[in-house]
């Protein structure tokens, strides 16, 4: 009994001063094989039991269990400084936090198309569907449709491109008026965004190829005011609550009563005149307002012509320039940076 | 159009501002794109040169003794050789203001010089359209008057721009008749009564005969006694701040009265009128007319022409013609103040590519009424220089009212969103000159008055009300729109594409949609470059990442056409892709053709909720080799593939570029994936390696596995590719993962032995399969 005591004493001892030694978990884990393991040493050890008087033999198992649970603590309380130096070593380093970032490919739609969008989602809110139609499109849904006979002034005023007598590459997207009018009957609630073309000379207010957002409400009952009320809240959907909008007579030949719409600059905020600049807001001249486009109450030639009595249904239109209005709302300098979507372009305004 | 403020106040009371005027106009629909302010000039005034000597110490120069009224005199020097003795001028003071310069009394070669005579460039007229040297005005000027007072030179000139339904505001009185009607003030007309009351010397009554249709009245009038000299000096300013160039008193007299009424005129010299009398015709085909711009023009029978017994006199409504033309030896004139049809004016401007400010006027179609008042107007202010005026007389059909139409109040309401009562309504429009009789209680008659063209329906009348109420009183009104079948699907569509590309890493561009190439040609192209309409996006879109030279992962949606038998066919296309740095790859391998086949499944799973097929194809500008054709549910929706590296060349590419077009229509609706519920035992999986022939493709090889195995097998996806000299010629090694599972029972080890056996037997008997394993 004495014997397997100081041999079981001389083992701890050994373990201790093997487990001081390592210096890792790899190391600690033969340590632990060597000596607890299935055939480690105290297994050599509780072996000798089987030679020891019956009489002693629990008394025997008690100390190596004390001595085995002895040096487990041991063995644990070494992983766990191990651990905790690992801890510390980690948690020593320490980085640039502003040393300039990693990042994956984003993708991005185009403001065009993001305008566009925010744009119907306000409409769609309110009922209104949203259709797309052809670019090429016969002179009947461009003019004649519209009110505006071969012989009108106000076809020159739509400088287009023709594919042949009848066919042009649509000038705005109040085709989409007629389209939906005649294949549906009252009410109708659309938005109809779209690309367009005209033979402007291009600069920076000027593409020859654009978008237009066309809208159209037609129902008993539906009066300039509602054009207002929604174009007013168009406009504070796409720049803000603040923003005004101020309606003035014009002409189309497809509405009646006309009207051109301006919203409030949201660059100088109405007051045409930018701290930077002493020549006053350059991105309204100095007016304070922007132009969006036309709009007006449908002209009842047009009812007319898509088999509408005007005398019961009434309604208005509106078309805006998309481009334009992403001037505005994007503080760009140049229209034509819109179609060259240059890289940094698209990741500033994404 | 260039209004000075100054001419609209002699017709109309207005507030001191010129701003305040300019957005006036604007709200009634004139916005003014300018308002050009005159510099300020003080301390001028007239004179009459009473003595005019020799400078006793220099030659160049003379001293005048000027007297500007109230018995005060002034002792000018001047260097000036257009002045004379007795001239009535213009005399800036002794510190007086001018544009740059202050007057002060300075000593000319020993003599004191009181102030200036001066020209008019001084007074910051266009100097080149007045007489060189000192402005010469009227004796009838009084002496000592204000210069700038006298002939308005400090008004505001506003920049006008004018619808084309209303060229009767492309006068001074159509401006201000509007203002007036807005502000409810009066409007305070000219001499609109033609003075002319005799009768002509016998054999000179001017006859007009009308052969056109297009010339609806003609009022001509026999005018006498006018030597041509410069107009006086009010007109000549006034016209000049119109931005018209003075020329003589008759050429300036008729366009003073196009720009005060409207109607623009003509005057022949009459001695130039052979036979006596004007015929207003078509041109004979090949007949010439030299025009008073010099130019020699040959037309056609679509012009309309005025012309004597022998040859064209003058392009109706357009321009005057060189023999006709009143000079210097002209005595004797005979004015004409016609209508003719606008259609065919603007017919023959474009076909002559010569635009007038008579022809911008007469194009809109004028009232057939505003001949009179041209000719009342122009005879009125020759009678004042002194002319002889014989009566006029009108050809062609009488003026007409228009037809008065029906306007009931409710409309008002029905179409404006703004109550107003009738006496509301019927003020606004008599304000507008309408004639306005209530034939029931809330029945209007309201009669347009004849300048007013525009006005030929009850919505016309409306807006007319609106106008003058103000469009700012219409209250905003949000509406409730009932539900309707129209559908947002195309749209919905697009968008959904848009956003998935976004998420997969895409940014949209826009490229042009007029391209140098292309099946469909444009008529009229603004240049080579941009003469046909594009069949593809591709084409764009290489020129996109050519000229931007980092790697770049974009995408664009657009419309495409192509010239078939049937016609034009225009179709949606989305095409995306990237270019990006070469990889260290054996030519059978190409890991971005990978990554853009990815992109393009996860799109179309994202967007029809179906999984598309891919195989090998060819198509023109694609690689040969590196090109798969899309479908889903057996129909083709696009292609994708690395751009050919020869045409990439070509393209100034610097990178291989791979893309994937998509034909949007043939995109099916959305088709939700319902759930399906795991196996709740464990799957297992064994890796198979495989040698075939290099052109068995890794899709039918994981086919023919999941055939052989039904629905033991929930799994199957080759992994790996392999070829080299230890394969063979013409072979290549497949690895393949093939997972096996059962819903009912833990797959034991004997059956999953038995499915391997099965499956490389069929891949043995499919591919002639060596298997390695």
């Amino acid at each position: 009994m004495t014997e397997l005591a100081s041999r079981l004493d001389d083992v701890a001892q050994r373990f201790a001063a093997a487990v001081d030694r390592a210096n890792d978990e790899q190391a600690l884990e033969s340590v632990r094989v060597a000596y607890l393991g299935r055939n480690g040493e105290v297994t050599t050890v509780r072996r000798a039991i089987g030679t020891l008087p019956h009489t002693e033999r629990p008394e025997a198992g008690k100390v190596i269990n004390d001595a085995v649970a002895a040096m487990e603590r041991r063995l644990q309380a070494a992983y766990e400084q191990l651990e905790s130096r690992r801890f510390d070593a980690e948690l020593a380093a320490s980085i640039d936090v502003t040393f300039p970032s990693i990042r994956r490919p984003v993708g991005s739609i185009h403001p065009v198309r993001r305008i566009i969008d925010d744009s119907c989602a306000y409409f769609m809110r309110h009922g209104f569907a949203v259709v797309t139609g052809p670019e090429a499109e016969p002179d009947y849904y461009n003019f004649d449709a519209l009110n505006i006979p071969s012989d009108h002034p106000a076809r020159e005023g739509f400088d287009s491109f023709w594919i042949s007598d009848t066919l042009l590459l649509r000038p705005h997207t109040s085709p989409m008026q007629i389209r939906t009018m005649q294949e549906h009957r009252p009410p109708i609630a659309i938005v109809a965004p779209g690309k367009c073309f005209r033979r402007d000379a291009v600069d920076a207010r000027h593409l020859f190829q654009f978008h237009q957002f066309e809208g159209l409400l037609v129902a008993e009952g539906i009066h300039f005011g509602h054009l207002k009320g929604m174009l007013t809240g168009l406009c504070r959907e796409l720049f803000g609550e603040q923003q005004n909008v101020r309606f003035r007579p014009s002409y189309f030949p497809f509405t009646e009563p006309s009207a051109e719409v301006d919203t409030t600059c949201p660059k100088c905020k109405g007051t045409g005149s930018l701290e930077s600049s002493p020549v006053g807001c350059n991105m309204c001249g100095g007016s304070g307002w922007i132009e969006l486009g036309g709009s007006g109450m449908v002209h009842p030639n047009v009812l007319r012509e898509v088999g509408y009595d005007p005398d019961r249904y009434s309604g208005w239109a509106f078309g805006f320039g998309v481009e334009r209005l992403g001037l505005a709302r994007y503080e760009v300098d140049d229209i034509r940076r819109f179609v060259k979507s240059d890289p940094d372009f698209l990741a500033q305004l994404s | 159009m260039r209004v000075p403020v100054s001419w609209l106040r002699e017709f109309v009371t207005l507030p001191p501002d010129a701003q305040t005027i300019a957005d006036r106009l604007a709200t009634l629909g004139f916005p003014v794109a300018e308002i050009e302010r005159r510099p300020t000039i003080t301390g001028v005034i007239t004179g009459r040169i009473a003595d005019l000597q020799k400078h006793p110490n220099a030659d160049r120069l003379q001293v005048a003794q000027v007297d500007v009224g109230d018995d005060a005199w002034l002792t000018i020097a001047t260097a000036a050789t257009n002045v004379a003795a007795g001239q009535t001028i213009a005399v800036a003071t002794i510190g007086a203001q001018l544009p740059g310069l202050t007057i002060a009394p300075r000593t000319m070669r020993g003599v004191a010089s009181q102030g200036m005579m001066i020209s008019a460039e001084e007074l910051a007229l266009p100097g080149d359209w007045f007489e060189d040297g000192i402005m010469q005005l009227e004796s009838s000027c009084a002496l000592g008057a204000d210069v700038v007072d006298l002939f308005g030179l400090d008004t505001a000139v506003l920049d006008v721009e004018i619808t084309t339904n209303r060229p009767d505001a492309m006068s001074i009185i159509g401006l201000a008749r509007e203002l007036a009607a807005s502000y409810g003030s009066g409007l305070r007309l000219p001499e609109i009564v033609n003075p002319g009351r005799a009768a002509e010397p016998p054999g000179e009554e001017p006859d007009v005969l009308i052969e056109s249709h297009d010339c609806y009245r003609f009022v001509s009038q026999r005018i006498d006694g006018v030597g041509v000299a410069p107009a006086p000096a009010w007109m000549r300013v006034r016209l000049a701040l119109s931005g018209q160039r003075p020329i003589n008193n008759l050429v300036d007299v008729s366009n003073y009265v196009m720009l005060e009424t409207g109607q623009p005129l003509h005057f022949y010299d009459a001695r130039a009128i052979r036979g006596g009398r004007l015929i207003v015709r078509s041109a004979h085909d090949g007949e010439q007319i030299v025009t008073l711009d010099g130019v020699t023009r040959t037309l056609s029978s679509a012009a309309l022409v005025v012309a004597d017994d022998e040859r064209a006199l003058c392009l109706a409504g357009l321009m005057g013609g060189a023999v006709s033309e009143v000079g210097p030896a002209t005595t004797a004139i005979v004015l004409e103040a016609a209508n003719f049809n606008g259609a065919r004016v603007r017919r023959m401007s474009n076909a002559l590519a010569l635009r007038t400010e008579a022809s911008a006027r007469h194009e809109k179609s004028l009232a057939p009424a505003l001949t009179d008042l041209g000719a009342a107007r122009a005879a009125a202010l020759l009678r004042d220089l002194g002319a002889t005026l014989y009566e006029p007389h009108a050809f062609g059909g009488p003026v007409t009212r228009a037809a008065a139409i029906a306007l009931k109040v409710a409309d008002v309401q029905r179409l404006l969103g703004m109550s107003l009562h009738a006496q509301q309504i019927e003020r606004h429009l008599a304000a507008l000159g309408c004639e306005v009789e209530r034939v029931e209680p809330e029945v209007l008659a309201v009669t347009p008055p004849a300048w007013r063209r525009d006005l030929t329906i009850a919505a016309d009348l409306i807006e007319e009300v609106a106008r003058i109420e103000g469009y700012e009183r219409i209250p905003l009104v949000v509406p409730s729109v009932a539900p309707h079948e129209i559908s947002s699907a195309a749209f919905a569509l697009e968008s959904r594409i848009a956003r998935a590309l976004e998420g997969l890493g895409y940014r949209e561009i826009i490229t042009q949609s007029l391209r140098g190439a292309g099946s469909v040609e444009v008529r009229n192209p603004l240049s080579d470059e941009q003469r046909f309409l594009r069949d593809s996006l591709v084409p764009g879109i290489i020129e996109y990442l050519a000229e931007n030279a980092s790697p770049a992962r974009i995408f664009e949606t657009g419309e495409v056409f192509r010239d078939e038998q049937s016609g034009l066919v225009e179709q949606s296309l989305l095409t995306f892709g990237f270019s990006a740095d070469p990889l260290d790859e054996p030519p059978w391998r190409d890991s971005h053709f990978l990554a853009l086949k990815g992109d393009c499944e996860q799109l179309l799973r994202k967007i029809t909720g179906r999984d598309a097929e891919m195989k090998r194809t060819t198509q023109s500008g694609f690689h040969p080799g590196k090109t798969a054709l899309v479908t889903l549910d057996e129909r083709e929706v696009g292609h994708l593939g690395r751009i050919d590296p020869r045409l990439a060349k070509a393209s100034d590419l610097q990178r291989p570029a791979y893309l994937c077009v998509v034909k949007i229509a043939s995109l099916r609706a959305y088709e939700t994936p319902r759930y399906r519920v795991p196996s709740k035992y464990p799957s297992t999986y064994c890796d198979v390696a495989l040698v075939v022939d290099i052109d068995v493709a890794a899709r039918d090889v994981e086919r023919a596995i999941v055939a052989a195995l039904g629905s033991l097998c929930t799994g199957a996806t080759v992994f790996d590719e392999y070829r080299g000299p230890q394969i063979g010629q013409g072979r290549k090694s497949l690895a393949a993962r093939v997972t096996l599972q059962r819903f009912d029972a833990t797959i034991t080890d004997e059956e999953a032995d038995a499915a391997v056996s099965l499956l490389l037997d069929a891949l043995r008997n499919e591919f002639g399969a060596e298997i390695r394993t």
